[in-house]
């Protein structure tokens, strides 16, 4: 006979993207092994991260364990990250958890886990009972003080984050994600003086622009979307000027931002963007589904030329998109071209921001408060962020990290927020830009 | 020290092929849990079969235990040694683990002293020259089935929710009124599975495999027709939201598809049945051009299908029309993903990996390889097992061929919402 485990495979599966691509290994089943908690014990102790799942016909309660059992029977583990969860049968997308930090003690009889003094859960061996404080109930929504269990199992956790409280961090960042979802909808510009801001993307070649665009959709529509094409070639894969307006996977409703998309900057004579196009997009001459011709800017008799944009039409931000692995090399040109968009941009009171992508360590800004994010991430990749400072005379405060959606179809949380975060301070930045705009230029 | 398993991938996927096509999953670890017979019985008891892996100098080697629990009946127990990419097998005696950590004589562990001994007769089959050999690590797993029925069970109810998301799917507004059916492209190569990709997802809602669609192994071609297949849920039922548009494949030179026919497709005016010509693009003085195509005569979504066995050996002559079509794609506004087929067919693969197919190590390096080749970014590459030989329906594999197709849903509506106001 073979040793499988009662854990409904969705379920499985939802706790392995929950605790970010780990994998479960069954070490212990007490309908095979028996013989009280000394064999779970005994099967248990030094594996690393645990979760101990009791099973019955309505429920599924589950508790992770960051680290390992405790050393000695009868012994009491260290307080540390533990998440609690419990899965309703039949509903299985719902799942509830509340974070606490928690020992435990195993004894013949019990296994215990205290939160400070209180026995958060106490499960008793001889009558396959699990008992919960009232501090648990709440977190978990659950009505059931106590219940008998069928079956209780105890799993490794493979590929956790080496940090402690990645789990916790994670529930949280659900949380701030969904804050920042819904500031991003209500958002409102300064002194309504535009129902949606426009912000430009600009950068070289296959820095990831059309990417940042597919991936705020994505964000707002709950999964990995397209409509922007991306890929890698020796020229732009974008070649017309695009105009993107988002919709709010909730309601349906537009947000009040515009991405525009642009053709990549080429280092190479007579390809990319032509630079000359670039103060035309920035005034807001140039309409949405207009063909690049690299040799060759726009004219004011093209049909594509909108002869006097209002300040809707043209540009509040720029965002110049850079692959943060492309930062060394960046060629002179590129810093030029770079300067020139500023100074244009200055004079034409557009904020200017930096947007790297390509963001690999981009689970470690979990470490802190979401709220100091941006001192973390800089602190990261500070060698990065004041080249990119240095060369291209940005301030830091304006210098977003992000890591697109390239290479997974599951929307990540982590990704979620740095992706929200660089576009609210876009529109921030776009604000402050907007308020200091002389009267005059105001219609 | 985290307890995480000394073996590399291939070395740990060739001990699942062995055995039964079983998962590894790591109980005991000398260096974790201290070189004590003791603390390997704690957590090795009772655990049904088991392979020991042992790792000395210059060997990998180990045992195979068939442990029936509870249960008497005969077992086969092996012992193994990896020998660069082989890995010969012998029948041994022993078949209780606490035997061979304790006192077979056959062949013997032993965690105190950190010495394995064979008898001379396994020593001879080994090519060892002692018949002691001292190690540094060994390693406890438990064997489990890689398809049990507690994971057929979840690909079960997976397939479910994605039938029932692909049969009710709607597409935005206002264009679901004009469009009841989006139009799938199939694009490719010779021979990379266009033809059957149709196959496998008529055989999905048909409920048995068809092979209603000529495939082949022709190096000049099988399909030589443009054509639309709208498919429908079961025999008489519904129609469903997409068309699948089979095209003629790509070949060297002037063989195969004529690249000027794809803008003709991408726009609606190929009919159904038009016999492609490789040297002559289609015209409007063709009796069955279509002039006046509508939105819901037009491509929709275009697959790059790839043969995943072959990707690296695309000519390129192949290459550079993959991406001339790909410029058109985008320039007519169309979203695209690459459909990669054969994946069943990738060396050390096995059929859990696709429950997991984005994260299995085959696949990734081919997603890798297609990335590289053609430029497609690595989460536009989806992959897929089409039926070929079979007669009957495989969860598993249904399950892969549903979950392209919500991709290719969703991103012909992402079309539909770019489309010019
Ligand atoms: N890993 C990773 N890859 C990225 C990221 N952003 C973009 N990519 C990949 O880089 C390639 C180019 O991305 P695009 O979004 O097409 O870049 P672009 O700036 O729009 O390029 P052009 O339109 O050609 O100028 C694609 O293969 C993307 O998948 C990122 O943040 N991380
Ligand atoms: N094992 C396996 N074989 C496949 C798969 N897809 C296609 N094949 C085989 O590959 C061969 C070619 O498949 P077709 O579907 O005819 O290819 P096609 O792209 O339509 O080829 P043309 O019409 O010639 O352009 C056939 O023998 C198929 O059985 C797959 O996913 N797995
Ligand atoms: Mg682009
Ligand atoms: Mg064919």
């Amino acid at each position: 006979m073979e040793l499988t485990s009662s854990l409904p495979w969705k379920m499985e599966k939802q706790l392995q993207q929950l605790f970010g691509n780990v994998s479960l290994s069954l070490l212990y089943k007490s309908s095979i092994h028996r013989n009280g908690f000394k064999q779970m014990f005994d099967k248990c102790c030094n594996q690393g991260s645990t979760i101990t799942m009791f099973y019955n016909s309505k429920f599924i309660l589950g508790a992770f364990l960051f680290r390992s059992y405790p050393e000695e029977f009868n012994g009491i583990s260290e307080p540390n990250s533990s998440l609690f969860f419990l899965f309703e049968r039949g509903k299985t997308a719902e799942m509830t958890s509340k974070y606490l930090i928690t020992a435990l003690q195993i004894t013949d009889g019990n296994l215990t886990f205290y939160c400070s003094k209180d026995k958060i859960l106490s499960v008793e061996s001889l009558k396959n009972n699990c008992s919960l404080h009232q501090i648990l109930l709440d977190g978990l929504r659950s009505y059931t003080y106590s219940f008998r269990f069928s079956e209780c199992e105890v799993f490794r956790v493979e590929g956790t984050k080496n940090k402690g409280d990645y789990i916790s961090k994670i529930t949280q960042a659900i949380k701030y994600k969904s804050n920042l979802l819904a500031e991003l909808r209500d958002y409102k510009t300064y002194d309504n003086m535009v129902s949606e801001i426009r912000i430009l993307l600009l950068g070289p070649v296959g820095s990831g622009k059309s990417s940042f665009f597919n991936s705020v959709k994505s964000v707002f529509q709950g999964h990995v979307t397209r409509q922007a094409a991306v890929g890698s070639d020796i020229t732009s894969i974008t070649e017309q000027y695009r105009v993107y307006s988002i919709r709010d996977g909730k309601d349906g409703k537009s947000l009040p931002f515009l991405l525009c998309d642009s053709m990549g900057l080429d280092d190479k004579e007579g390809a990319g963007l032509c630079v000359d196009d670039i103060p035309h997009v920035l005034k807001g001459n140039i309409s949405d589904r207009y063909q690049f011709t690299s040799h060759k800017p726009i004219t004011s008799n093209h049909p594509a030329f909108i002869a006097s944009p209002s300040l809707k039409d043209k540009i509040h931000c720029v965002a110049y998109v850079l692959d943060t692995n492309s930062v060394d090399t960046l060629s002179s040109k590129m810093v030029s071209i770079f300067k020139q968009i500023r100074r244009e941009a200055l004079s034409c009171g557009i904020a200017l921001v930096v947007l790297l992508t390509n963001l690999n360590n981009y689970s470690d800004v979990l470490q802190g408060d979401f709220l100091n994010m941006s001192e973390l991430m800089i602190s990261q990749n500070q060698r990065i962020v004041n080249k990119v400072h240095e060369l291209l005379s940005i301030p830091i405060f304006n210098i977003f990290m992000v890591e697109n959606y390239a290479s997974e179809l599951e929307l990540d949380p982590l990704k979620d927020i740095l992706i929200l975060s660089a576009l609210r301070q876009m529109l921030r930045a776009a604000d402050d830009a907007l308020e200091d705009l002389p009267l005059e230029e105001i219609d | 020290m985290a307890v995480t398993t000394r073996l590399t991938w291939i070395q740990e996927k060739k001990l699942q092929t062995e055995f039964e096509g079983k998962k590894l999953i790591l109980l005991y670890k000398a260096t974790v849990h201290q070189f004590s017979y003791e603390n390997m019985l704690k957590k090795c008891q009772d655990q049904g079969p088991t392979v020991t892996v042992i790792y000395s100098g210059n060997h990998i080697l180990g045992a195979y235990l068939q442990e029936l629990y509870r249960e008497k009946r005969k077992t086969s127990n092996f012992l193994f040694i990896f020998q660069g990419t082989k890995m010969p097998k012998y029948k041994i005696a022993v078949h209780d683990i606490n035997k061979l950590f304790y006192w077979s004589s056959e062949m013997n562990i032993n965690l105190d002293k950190k010495v394995m001994t064979v008898d001379s007769q396994i020593a001879k089959v080994l090519g060892l020259s002692q018949n002691s050999i001292s190690f540094q690590e060994c390693e406890v797993f438990r064997c489990e089935d890689i398809l049990n029925e507690r994971t057929l069970q979840g690909v079960t109810e997976y397939r479910e929710d994605l039938l029932s998301f692909v049969k009710t799917y709607k597409f935005i507004k206002p264009y679901s009124d004009l469009v009841n059916q989006i139009r799938i492209l199939l694009v490719g190569p010779i021979g990379a599975g266009k033809s059957s990709f149709v196959n496998s997802v008529k055989s999905v809602f048909r409920g048995h495999v068809t092979h209603q669609v000529l495939v082949g192994s022709n190096t000049h071609g099988t399909s030589e027709m443009y054509r639309t297949y709208s498919i429908k849920d079961g025999k008489n039922g519904n129609t469903l939201p997409f068309i699948l548009c089979d095209s003629v494949g790509l070949g060297e030179e002037e063989e195969g598809l004529c690249i000027d026919d794809v803008v003709p497709i991408l726009k609606g005016h190929v009919p159904d049945r038009y016999q492609l010509h490789s040297k002559q693009p289609i015209t409007p003085s063709h009796a069955n051009y279509i002039h006046n195509p509508l939105l819901k005569d037009r491509i929709h979504c275009v697959a790059f299908v790839l043969d995943a066995t072959s990707v690296e050996y695309l000519c390129h002559e192949v290459v550079t029309k993959i991406k001339r079509i790909r410029r058109e794609v985008i320039k007519c506004g169309v979203v695209y993903v690459a459909l990669l087929t054969n994946v069943d067919r990738l060396d050390l693969i096995t059929k859990d990996d696709f429950m997991d197919i984005y994260r299995c190590m085959p696949v990734k390096l081919k997603l890798e390889a297609v990335h590289k080749k053609l430029g497609f970014a690595l989460r536009d590459i989806l992959a897929v097992s089409n039926y070929t030989s079979e007669w009957e329906l495989d969860v598993v594999k249904d399950y892969l061929i549903l979950s392209v197709l919500k991709q290719m849903l969703w991103a012909a509506n992402d079309f539909l919402e770019d489309l010019p106001l």
